[in-house]
């Protein structure tokens, strides 16, 4: 900005306030305030926002902390649902499927010692789909390199803070069946 | 002694008091939203077993500072 445009501008705005306190000088006659007093904040009034800030920040810890807690003791229940080509699964491969509902994205994989093992697809550090790589027998997340095991889903390496949700199975005459759906890390 | 005088004498303690008042709760809110974020990384992270030592630490600090606010006052010179 050149030196001229800069004092165009404060003048504009030194020209802004002398207009609204002509504007505003009857009214200041009849309640008469200081505009610059207005405008400070004491000690005593920032210590004040200080103790109301203080207390909204233990209700949100307060609240924060009991949420997790009831939600925790609230274990939901899921309906069945037999996952489609999974008998024709090879050892050492995987799919996915959608468990408990549409938008729930899961991995089933076969390991190499032929167990199902069944996982949400969400990475539990920024929730990016996690894949099965068969070279290294991991569940591994593209995003910021993290691993986790194939048979518990435990974090082997990486940012994520828990292990991936665990879909439960079983196997009934040869077809794969998702029965429910724990939290990874899930404390009782 | 002129009133100016006397008055600058008798407000210099007190406001040096709110000052040390409003260092403490800056440093008590500090504390306190480094709680908030602690409590819901645990949350998230479900370690519930950390949920309430986060708690009980941030009720603590949020006594400490309705103490300073409603009971620290400045004490009159004797």
């Amino acid at each position: 900005m050149s030196s001229k445009n800069l004092s165009e501008t404060i003048e504009k705005v030194l020209s802004d306030e002398r207009e609204v306190r002509a504007a505003t000088a009857p009214y200041q006659a009849e309640f008469p305030y200081e505009r610059d007093e207005e405008a400070q904040i004491t000690r005593r009034e920032f210590c004040n926002f200080l103790a109301v800030t203080s207390t909204a920040l233990f209700l949100g810890a307060a609240g924060f902390a009991g949420k997790a807690a009831y939600d925790s003791r609230n274990i939901q229940s899921f309906p069945p649902l037999k996952i489609d080509g999974a008998k024709d699964l090879q050892a050492g491969s995987a799919l996915n499927f959608r468990y408990p509902t549409e938008s729930d994205t899961a991995i089933l994989i076969r390991a190499a010692d032929g167990n199902y093992y069944a996982f949400g697809q969400k990475c539990t550090h920024l929730s990016c789909p996690v894949y099965y790589a068969k070279e290294s027998d991991r569940i591994e997340c593209p995003c910021h390199e993290a691993g986790f095991d194939v048979k518990t889903g435990n974090v082997l390496y990486g940012p994520p803070p828990r292990p991936l949700d665990q879909i439960a199975i079983e196997v009934q005459n040869g077809e794969v069946w998702a029965m429910g759906r724990i939290a990874g890390g899930h404390e009782s | 002694m002129s009133g100016e005088d006397k008055k600058f004498k008798s407000t210099r303690g007190i406001a040096a008091i709110f000052q040390a008042k409003l260092v403490l709760m800056v440093m008590i809110n500090l504390a306190q939203l480094w709680i908030l974020a602690a409590a819901i990384e645990a949350a998230l992270a479900r370690h519930y077993k950390e949920l309430l030592p986060l708690v009980v630490a941030s009720g603590v600090c949020w006594l400490i500072s309705l103490s300073i606010i409603f009971w620290w006052k400045p004490v009159g010179r004797r």
